[in-house]
């Protein structure tokens, strides 16, 4: 067994570029919505309508004890029956295996997503909100002004960790042919019969790809939380 | 909708067990179960070696712990998959595709669950160790009999959240032929052709409905006395 590393400043390389892309362009794209719809269904869980109740409980039951995977697979082969049929044929022609990879992404951790955030509105006392109501604030504002901008700096960390697994399962991706880094791999063992080496840098990438995320995570937190250990150092002068 | 072609007895036969009574090749759900049960029980292990690596102060132990945490949570299952089962025959080691899965999930698994049983750990009270030391126990034997047994009922709804993705996980070995329950339905609809909504909808119920049942499950033993009456003989 020999391996070759130099093949990876050739074409190869230059393949796992572009899957490394794909990848990025994945992600960002299903954390966007992901985010969105987590945002309104865990506000509207948060706010325990009766009506919608059932539906938002279904959805985020179902979305998160079922394979990432499998869910991709069902967006992709049901868009020719879901989608009216001048929509599919236009979307045919250009491809959409990424629009499904992404519709499948978003709807698996948006459900995640959802209930950190409602996690996060019930760590705010409920008086903050009953307050901010008392004062005559609509309901959005009291949301938008008060509630969230409190509960948000709670889920910045299992935000991150979400953000994290969201491009780890952007690998899930190949199994419909989007060419980002784990379909690059196999493509270059397939036809340059290069894999190890591949596999390698593309572990090496997703690696370090955490690590970064990771890092912003880290460094919103403590951001975000400045006025934390602000209010702790004034504590400590107060009490010496 | 044409559920009729897809609830037919033959295909929920291959759904359920593969071809095992045709072929004797199972797959399946059965093989999904088997796949799922072995690698829960397996990380399980690594992962309270791990763990309790982990949370001692010596760094010859919670070094490596470390390293090998931070190592296997940041890179997908799916690569993890490939190592296991392309890189091996590469070295002239052929290993097969059920191995592969369960050697990949397993360590994979592991990694989390070393997290979250260090979690458990830390939250035992000191005064718990320092009593089971001063009684001459071990430092093994402590871990054993009276740190771990506590760390883990206090992490069951981890551990139970982990065990459900642990399942999720094992729908990833189709992606390298293994007939498990993702790879029937994906066989049975592309036999079919016109009924994918379906096919991936049954797939999914069945998906939801074991996982259910298993956060059910461990909703169940967060009950003290029962989890003691099964676990500890109490």
């Amino acid at each position: 067994m020999k391996l070759d590393w130099t093949i990876l400043w050739g074409d190869p390389g230059l393949l796992v570029l572009k899957g490394l892309a794909v990848t990025l362009e994945l992600a960002a794209w299903s954390l966007f919505w992901a985010f969105l719809v987590g945002l309104l269904f865990g506000i509207v869980r948060w706010l325990g309508f009766r009506l919608t109740e059932p539906i938002c409980w279904f959805y985020i039951e179902f979305a998160r004890n079922t394979p990432p995977v499998v869910q991709i697979l069902f967006w992709y082969f049901s868009a020719s029956y879901i989608l009216p049929e001048w929509m599919f044929r236009e979307l045919r022609d250009i491809g959409y295996e990424f629009g499904a990879a992404v519709v499948a992404l978003s709807m698996y951790h948006g459900a995640f997503i959802a209930e950190v955030i409602r996690a996060g509105l019930n760590s705010i006392p409920k008086g903050q909100y009953e307050a901010a109501r008392a004062l005559s604030l609509s309901l959005p504002q009291a949301l938008g002004r008060v509630i969230l901008p409190q509960a948000l700096r709670v889920v910045i960390p299992p935000l991150i960790n979400e953000a994290t697994a969201l491009t780890k399962n952007t690998s899930l991706a190949m199994a419909i042919g989007v060419t980002e880094l784990t379909y690059q791999y196999k493509h270059i063992d397939n036809f340059l019969f290069r894999g190890i080496e591949a596999l390698a840098a593309v572990t090496v990438i997703y690696f370090i790809l955490c690590l970064v995320l990771a890092g912003i995570g880290k460094a919103a937190n403590t951001f975000l939380s400045r006025h934390i250990s602000r209010r702790a150092a004034t504590a400590t002068i107060i009490s010496e | 909708m044409h559920w009729d072609r897809v609830w037919t007895a033959a295909n929920w036969e291959r759904l359920l067990v593969g071809d095992l009574f045709n072929r004797g090749e199972w797959g399946g759900l059965l093989l999904t179960l088997t796949l799922g049960v072995l690698s829960i029980f397996l990380s399980t292990l690594l992962g309270a070696i791990l763990g309790v690596m982990r949370s001692s102060a010596r760094p010859a132990l919670w070094v490596p712990a470390m390293l090998y945490i931070q190592a296997l949570r940041n890179v997908p299952l799916l690569i993890l998959v490939f190592w296991a089962y392309f890189v091996p025959p590469a070295f002239g080691l052929n290993t097969s595709k059920f191995t592969s899965v369960l050697v990949a999930l397993t360590l994979f698994t592991g990694a989390y669950l070393a997290e979250i049983i260090r979690g458990g750990i830390r939250a035992v009270a000191s005064g718990q160790l320092e009593a089971a030391r001063a009684l001459g126990m071990g430092p093994f034997e402590t871990q054993l009999w009276v740190v771990l047994p506590q760390a883990f009922f206090n992490m069951l709804p981890a551990l139970g959240g982990r065990y459900v993705v642990s399942i999720k996980n094992t729908s990833l070995a189709f992606l390298i032929g293994l007939a498990e329950l993702t790879e029937i339905g994906k066989q049975i609809g592309a036999r079919l052709m016109t009924a994918p909504i379906e096919v991936y909808l049954t797939l999914l119920m069945i998906y939801f409905v074991v996982n259910r049942g298993i956060s059910s499950a461990t909703r169940l033993l967060e009950n003290r006395s029962r989890f003691n009456r099964l676990f500890l003989r109490v």
